[in-house]
């Protein structure tokens, strides 16, 4: 085969230019971490990360979506605790106001306490979380309770968007925690006892010994109840933090370089380069019209 | 027997044909890098002047190392080579509308139209929630908009190039056809109008870039020049491409017919600029921005069937959350937000009934859950444009295979041409010896023999 001054230049063009694109391409890569930086690099792994990446998308808005509402669901155990807290200590002023060595006066004051004791009761069933008043259900904008104890909001629960499909309830109705029918209305249980003490009734008083304990339970119930759902609030997010993690690392897997074989490769490369410029050099000098 | 006078004109034949030779080599050594050139050996033969043997030398004219077949085979592999070029030019700017790897796909405003419904849940009395949601509803509209609005654009860039290229086209036909006729014209007065027929070459490989290119010559120096399955040069006529648009929108390639009318010959188109620039524009833009419409049209309108079936703040439910066009044509690039609920957060329908005003949020979660529910083709949105990305991923890496292979294949046949048709300066330069040596030489018989006549006369005169 004739060998010729062209065939000469374009296959030392055709080389270092195809030598340069690769090695361009592994300093990329190890450059910056990426190996599928676009579609065409790896289009089956650029399809797993676009859908990945909605996955992953997914799974932060519901973890957003817990820490948000975890805030309200520790607010609603806790006001629902203190509530319980207010009955302990509403039983405790039952017991005494029963004592029959007990004054009027004694009574009446104990009254004036368990008066004080309600308003504290009604400030926490119209408690304010981060979406509005926490016990009115959907109703937020409303205080849950009148200054009387009766219930304005309504028994429509807050779902959010936490697992695949399934709405997750978790707001706690107030209508259930405090004056549920056929339950009982803790405000006018609270109002009865303080009745009794106030007109030192002492078998009404004896009476709602027994009234205040079954509200008291009412109260620790939905207490269970909004703890029910913080566990399930933290048990989501476990599961979705670990998703989490496993979506990220899948991610990486699918479109990160090998650090060590990009590395690797650059450097093989870069060699390549240098005696492919070296050979080209000699080849180039082949042509030279020095020689003749 | 041949004369003192004899051999005085035969070394003066030998300087011309030398000086000959040198001159087809200085012509050589000149053009080692002009595309399109081919060497030339001078062609020297004996001069024959009746029965007599006079040993003298005369140029017979020179010859052009070219082989027809070869030829046609770079012009073919060049055609196909430009083709997948330009297909995989263009590809690289509709892949970038789809990398989300580089941040410049949809698939980020997708994946916060459904946060926004989270997180509309989470609070639906929160103003700020609810303009978080019109805010992610119009991002994904703006940019669905901007890429279909860029696949648009494209598609009529590349309409203007298809244009642009057969202009260039038919002007390489029309100075090729002048070329025809300059070298007839030179052939017919006995010249060998090898520069004619480089320039000829030289214009035939830039038309290969172009469109598919096959010659067939003639016996009389001219060639026939046939694109997209049609002469446009036929000797010293021309018949012009041009490009328009088909029915359904598609690039159609006519040629002039030669009675003032015109045929379709866009089946015929296999190879150079514009059959990359048809492949992209006709095939994938139009594949993929089908698909993108479809995506739009599907999400738009599911989003939409669950966003009617809620309450905004003010009770009111049966509002759309975006305008989908009525059909799937241009969905994604006339994608709108909701004229009901633009500027008017309220309008959000986060609550499934109204009893569940103003903080229900069933509507919120049943909208977060769309994007895991099955689009009428059986996919979830996510994973549609997942499929969408790999698609072109796909496309665009088979057109970067496809021109590697290309240009391997030009690569080798130029390599074959080169070799036939290439200048070697070490051959020159062997050649440039010999001339000269020869020139040299025949200086000296004529040097002798202008001795041996004047030894002669002075003798004579004696």
């Amino acid at each position: 085969m004739r060998v010729t001054e062209g065939m000469r230049y374009s296959q030392v063009l055709a080389n270092l230019a195809n030598i340069n694109t690769q090695h361009e391409e592994a300093a990329q890569e190890a450059s910056t971490g990426v190996r599928v930086g676009k579609p065409s690099d790896d289009p089956i792994a650029a399809a797993q990360l676009a859908r990945l990446s909605a996955s992953s998308s997914q799974t932060k808005a519901q973890l957003s979506t817990i820490d948000t509402v975890r805030g309200d669901a520790e607010l609603t155990e806790s006001t629902l605790s203190d509530a319980s807290d207010i009955f302990v200590r509403l039983k405790e002023l039952a017991l005494q106001g029963a004592n029959g060595g007990l004054t009027a006066e004694d009574r009446s004051a104990m009254s004036v306490e368990v008066s004080g004791l309600k308003q504290a009761l009604l400030s926490l069933s119209n408690t304010r979380g981060t979406r509005g008043y926490l016990y009115s259900g959907t109703d937020v904008s409303t205080p849950a309770f009148d200054s009387n104890g009766v219930f304005q909001g309504n028994d429509q629960t807050h779902v959010v968007a936490i697992g695949n499909s399934t709405p997750t309830a978790v707001s706690t109705s107030g209508s259930d925690a405090f004056v549920v029918a056929g339950g009982r209305n803790v405000f006018a249980d609270l109002d009865s006892l303080a009745t009794a003490l106030a007109s030192n009734d002492e078998a009404g008083i004896r009476g709602a010994v027994d009234t205040i304990d079954l509200s008291h339970n009412q109260l620790v119930n939905a207490r269970a109840k909004a703890g029910l759902i913080l566990s399930k609030l933290d048990a989501s997010q476990t599961v979705l933090s670990s998703l989490d993690t496993q979506q990220q690392k899948t991610a990486q897997t699918a479109g990160a370089a090998d650090p060590y074989e990009a590395y690797t490769r650059v450097t093989t490369l870069g060699q390549t380069l240098d005696r492919a410029i070296a050979v080209s050099k000699q080849i180039l000098d082949l042509g030279s019209t020095n020689r003749f | 027997m041949s004369s003192l006078t004899q051999l005085l004109y035969t070394a003066r034949d030998s300087l011309t044909a030398q000086s000959y030779g040198l001159n087809v080599t200085g012509q050589n050594i000149t053009n080692v890098n002009t595309p399109g050139y081919v060497k030339r050996d001078p062609l020297l033969e004996t001069r024959a002047l009746g029965t007599a043997t006079t040993g003298s030398v005369t140029v017979a004219g020179l010859s052009r190392a070219t082989d027809i077949y070869i030829e046609r085979r770079e012009l073919s592999a060049r055609g196909s080579a430009a083709a997948a070029s330009e297909h995989d030019n263009q590809l690289a700017s509709v892949e970038a509308l789809f990398n989300d790897l580089g941040a410049t796909g949809m698939g980020s405003a997708l994946n916060n139209l459904f946060a926004s419904f989270s997180g509309l849940a989470t609070n639906p009395n929160d103003p700020t929630a609810r303009s978080a949601v019109l805010s992610a509803a119009g991002a994904f509209a703006d940019r669905s908009n901007a890429i279909a609005g860029s696949l648009s654009d494209t598609k009529n860039d590349l309409l203007k190039q298809a244009q642009a290229t057969t202009e260039q086209i038919n002007q390489k036909a029309a100075s090729i056809a002048q070329l025809n006729r300059r070298i007839l014209a030179a052939q017919a007065q006995g010249e060998d109008a090898a520069d004619l027929k480089d320039q000829r070459n030289s214009l035939l490989l830039g038309l290969s870039e172009l469109v598919d290119v096959r010659t067939i010559p003639d016996d009389k120096g001219s060639i026939i020049v046939q694109a997209s399955g049609t002469s446009i040069v036929d000797g010293t006529d021309t018949r012009a491409l041009s490009v328009d648009l088909a029915a359904d929108g598609s690039l159609k390639i006519n040629a002039d017919n030669g009675s003032g009318g015109s045929t379709e010959v866009t089946q015929f188109l296999t190879g150079g600029k514009l059959a990359g620039i048809k492949e992209t524009r006709d095939v994938d833009l139009f594949e993929v921005a089908n698909r993108l419409d479809k995506l739009v049209f599907d999400v738009g309108n599911a989003v939409n069937a669950q966003h009617a079936a809620g309450f905004g703040q003010d009770g009111v439910s049966g509002r759309n959350l975006f305008d989908v066009g009525p059909t799937l044509s241009d969905a994604a690039r006339t994608l709108r937000l909701g004229a009901a609920v633009a500027g008017n957060p309220a309008a959000v329908a986060a609550a499934g009934d109204v009893a569940s005003l103003p903080g229900g949020s069933d509507n919120a979660v049943a909208l977060a859950n769309v994007f895991n529910t099955a689009l009428p083709d059986g996919r979830t949105a996510a994973e549609t444009y997942g499929d969408i990305v790999g698609d072109i991923g796909q496309r665009k890496s088979a057109v970067a295979q496809a021109v590697e292979t290309q240009n391997a294949i030009k690569a080798q046949v130029q390599t074959m041409r080169e070799s036939m048709s290439g200048v070697s300066l070490d051959e020159e330069m062997v050649s440039l010896t010999k001339y000269q040596r020869a020139y040299e030489a025949a200086g000296r018989v004529l040097s002798t023999v202008d001795q041996l006549m004047q030894t002669l006369i002075n003798e004579i005169g004696k």
